[in-house]
């Protein structure tokens, strides 16, 4: 093809991905106080509001906790698993694999729901407990796929050099295979943390009032209110999740993991 | 490395027991309810769902709309895939980077943003009316068509990514070859490019088909309670008339879908291994 005709499907299909996301920007710069682009005026007013909203800041809280405690129990249950299945001949490797990595298959809203009628009504836990349950379990595949993928490019003669020269195993796995993949662990991290931060159809069932993730706090918060501050916090989400990943990819060439 | 199974076995139990018990065992049991009724294990839920022409309609339009996104995502796809390939590799990386930049942004806030553009006082109307092509504002919003362009934004850089890395799989001289043999584009397409690419296709295409077929917050907000789809469908039998039932043969539909998508990826991940 020749130059032109790539370079019109490129800004169009660009203009198509890009371009709402840079509407949501100009909306919640604009100074007025409903919804809309072009902005009426300039102003942060938005973005600055966004931080005084009550339920906002509890579940940006509620966000961050299932966020981070979730991605950590993840890895917690997933790098033992991942160094058994990598370094042991595990009886029954195959099913264990397809166990952990079920949640990436079933739909969100099927677990939501399967863990609101089977564990919360039945056993009474909490709303958060179920919560951090499912996001935890919604994570699992995330760490023991990237973790396992670092673990089996690192070359098994470091680990038996440090068992030959007298560390246990347990030593050999905090002192060399741990320190060696930290990236891949720190990638697991990232693609877990923004997965269960940003993600909504899991927690749809699990959340009442009072607890509710901030996904679906922002869907219902916009059901009632007609303003910018949806736009507002949405943008600085974006340039969150921007953030973490450049700053991922510059020190760990984050991509190389995913 | 190790041959001591039991050690392998006790690192590796923990998160399959966790992801078991918390996650299998309840959605089971989930699922096996769409099979019984108060007489026991039957099919009736199911004849019910399907005799209602309501359901009828979501579930076509759920098949219908998560077709359309995978088939259009498919023609942009490789449009721009080509596009990507053909540019010198500086700038390639960075065209790639900006195409697969809104899948880190909250489908909430992406989604969002299609309220800005398609709504009542939105940009397209302000242009139309503005402009004078249009004396009232367009519905736009609570439409097929608009849950079409959010579910179409959502997943196109799935199928880009996809189709992407199968042409740089592509020998570089394929193309070049055909065209100096006198083969038009349209030949080149058919004849060289589709079948050097067809697993990228169908991996993109399974994947924005499944992930359109089980969205939730696109038709959730952009289609509202005028264009239910199967999660939204599902979520309102549960939430507004506490319809188990229902609610248990709409998780089977999507778990088979999602299933059968994940089995077929997996088949062809191994015929590519294996070749």
């Amino acid at each position: 093809m020749n130059r032109l005709p790539s370079w019109v499907i490129l800004t169009l299909t660009l203009a198509f991905l890009i371009g709402p996301f840079l509407i949501i920007i100009a909306a919640a710069l604009s100074a007025g106080n409903s919804l809309a682009f072009p902005p009426q005026g300039l102003s942060l007013k938005w973005f600055i509001k966004v931080f005084t909203i009550e339920s906002f800041r509890a579940s940006f809280g509620v966000s961050m906790f299932l966020a981070v405690g979730g991605t950590l129990t993840a890895l917690a249950l997933g790098i033992p698993a991942s160094y058994a299945m990598t370094r042991y001949r595990v009886p029954g490797a195959e099913a264990v694999r397809l166990i952990v990595s079920s949640p990436i298959i079933v739909p969100g809203i099927i677990v939501g729901l399967a863990l609101l009628r089977y564990l919360v009504l039945p056993t009474g836990i909490g709303m958060l407990t179920a919560l951090f349950l499912a996001h935890t379990a919604l994570v699992l595949p995330y760490a023991v796929r990237v973790v396992s993928a670092s673990m089996e490019n690192l070359r098994t003669d470091m680990e038996e050099a440090a068992l030959i020269l007298g560390c246990t195993r347990f030593q050999a796995v905090t002192k060399v295979v741990l320190p060696n993949i930290r990236g891949g662990i720190l990638a697991a991290f990232i693609l877990g943390f923004v997965t269960s931060f940003n993600q909504v159809p899991v927690s749809l069932f699990l959340s009442g009032p009072g607890i509710r993730t901030l996904p679906i706090d922002m869907i219902a918060y916009m059901e009632i209110n007609y303003d910018p501050s949806v736009a507002a916090l949405s943008a600085l989400l974006a340039f969150l999740s921007i953030g973490i990943i450049l700053a991922a990819e510059r020190f760990l060439g984050f991509s190389k993991y995913v | 490395m190790f041959e001591d199974k039991r050690t392998g076995l006790a690192l590796a139990l923990p998160a399959a027991v966790f992801a078991a018990a918390l996650f299998l065992l309840p959605v089971g049991i989930l699922l096996s309810e769409g099979f019984r009724n108060a007489d026991g294990w039957s099919l009736a839920p199911y004849v019910e769902f399907f005799a209602s022409g309501r359901n009828r309609v979501v579930f076509l339009r759920t098949l219908k709309l998560a077709a359309l996104v995978a088939g259009v995502s498919a023609v942009i796809g490789y449009a721009t895939a080509f596009a990507i390939v053909s540019l010198p590799p500086a700038s390639r990386g960075r065209v790639f980077a900006l195409v697969t930049l809104p899948l880190m942004i909250s489908p909430v806030a992406r989604t969002y943003a299609w309220l800005v553009i398609l709504g009542r006082t939105g940009f397209v109307n302000q242009v139309l009316v503005g402009s004078g092509l249009l004396d009232t504002p367009l519905r736009l919003l609570f439409t097929e068509t608009a849950v079409f362009i959010g579910l179409l934004q959502l997943f196109l850089p799935l199928m880009i990514i996809s189709l992407v890395s199968a042409m740089e799989n592509m020998p570089r001289d394929a193309v070049p070859a055909a065209r100096v043999l006198g083969a038009n584009w349209f030949q080149v397409f058919a004849r060289v490019i589709l079948p050097l690419t067809r697993e990228g296709l169908v991996i993109g295409g399974t994947l924005v088909f499944t992930g359109s077929m089980t969205a939730y917050i696109t038709p959730a907000i952009l289609g509202g309670a005028k264009v239910l789809m199967l999660e939204t469908l599902l979520y309102q039998r549960v939430t507004v008339a506490n319809d188990f039932a229902s609610a248990s043969v709409i998780a089977m539909i999507l778990m088979v879908m999602a299933f059968s998508a994940n089995l077929l990826l997996k088949r062809l991940a191994t015929a590519r291994r294996a070749r």
